[in-house]
C-alpha cells in the first residue's frame, strides 16, 4: 500500500510553534471538534459531564471543553482526540441531539502569553473588532478576522484560542503571526 | 456602525449582511385566490422611506441569527434590534 504521511493543517509533519516576544502561537493539531445542536423543544444534555455554557461563554472540564456558537448550538472540544472519531463518541453521549464532525473543517491556533492579559489584548485589538477588556476568561464568540470567520475562545487571561477554517490555515497563521510580530516593534 | 444584537450586545455591522425590508417575513398565502397579485406585490413592491425603516439583517460572521433592525435611513441611527425568530413566534402565539 502507498506509504501515506499525515500532515498538519499548515502542511507540516509536526505542529508549528513560533514565539513573538511574550506571545507564543502554536498550531493545536490534537484538538477533536464536533458540533452539537438541540432539536426543537429539547433540553441541553451534559455530554462527558460538561455543563453546556450560556450565550457567548465557554466551559471546560478535564479533557473536554464546550463553547456556545448559536442558540441551542455548541462546539465541543476534546483534547488529544483529533485522530479519533470524536463525533461518534459525542453522539453516544447525546443520542437525541444533532452531532456533526468538525475536526477536519477547522484549524486551531493557541496564542499564549507569558506576561498576562496585556499582550493578548493588544493582539486582539489589532485583529478583531471586539472589546478585548470585555472578552474575559470563559468568553467565546464568532467574528470576522481579515474577512475570515473565526471562533475566539478566551481560555484564560493570558491564553486565547483562534479556531478558523482549515482551508485558510495559512492565511490565518499569516494574520496572527504578523499582528504578533508587530507587538514587539 | 454597531448593531445591538439582542443576545450578543453591540457588534460591528461588518459582521452582518443585509437582506431588505422586514415585510419580507410576511410571505403571502399561496393558496388564496389573490395569490398572484399578492406575490407580485411581495416580490416587486418596496417602500423606500426617508426615515425609520425596519429591515432584515443576518449575523453571518456571528451566531447566524436573523435580526429585525429598526434604523433611521437619514441619520443611520439604529433604534433597536430584535430576533426575527422571536417576532415570528410571538406573532404565531398571538393568533
Amino acid at each position: 500500500m502507498t506509504d501515506l504521511t499525515p500532515i498538519t493543517a499548515l502542511g507540516g509533519t509536526s505542529a508549528r510553534v513560533q514565539k513573538f516576544g511574550a506571545l507564543t502561537i502554536s498550531e493545536n493539531t490534537e484538538l477533536g471538534l464536533a458540533s452539537l445542536s438541540l432539536r426543537s423543544g429539547q433540553a441541553a444534555p451534559s455530554p462527558f459531564g460538561l455543563i453546556l455554557p450560556d450565550i457567548g461563554r465557554s466551559s471546560a472540564i478535564e479533557g473536554f471543553a464546550a463553547f456556545w456558537t448559536a442558540t441551542g448550538q455548541w462546539m465541543i472540544e476534546a483534547d488529544g482526540q483529533a485522530d479519533r472519531d470524536f463525533a461518534k463518541a459525542l453522539k453516544s453521549e447525546a443520542p437525541q441531539c444533532s452531532v456533526t464532525e468538525q475536526t477536519d473543517g477547522f484549524v486551531a491556533f493557541e496564542i499564549e502569553s507569558i506576561d498576562g492579559a496585556g499582550p493578548i489584548n493588544d493582539v486582539m485589538a489589532k485583529l478583531v473588532n471586539i472589546d478585548p477588556l470585555g472578552f474575559d476568561e470563559g468568553s467565546a464568540l464568532r467574528t470576522g478576522l481579515e474577512h475570515m470567520s473565526v471562533f475566539l475562545v478566551r481560555r484564560s487571561a493570558g491564553h486565547i484560542a483562534v479556531i478558523g477554517m482549515r482551508t485558510l490555515a495559512d492565511s490565518l497563521w499569516h494574520a496572527l503571526s504578523t499582528a504578533a510580530a508587530r507587538q514587539n516593534t | 456602525m454597531l448593531i445591538p444584537h439582542p443576545l450578543l450586545g453591540l457588534r460591528d455591522a461588518q459582521e452582518f449582511t443585509y437582506l431588505g425590508d422586514a415585510s419580507l417575513m410576511d410571505r403571502p398565502d399561496p393558496t388564496l385566490d389573490n395569490a398572484e397579485t399578492a406575490f407580485c406585490d411581495y416580490v416587486f413592491m418596496r417602500d423606500n422611506p426617508a426615515g425609520v425603516h425596519r429591515e432584515l439583517w443576518f449575523h453571518e460572521q456571528g451566531d447566524r441569527s436573523w435580526l429585525v433592525v429598526t434604523r433611521n435611513t437619514i441619520t443611520h441611527e439604529i433604534l433597536g434590534a430584535e430576533l426575527a425568530k422571536d417576532l415570528k413566534l410571538n406573532r404565531k402565539d398571538a393568533q
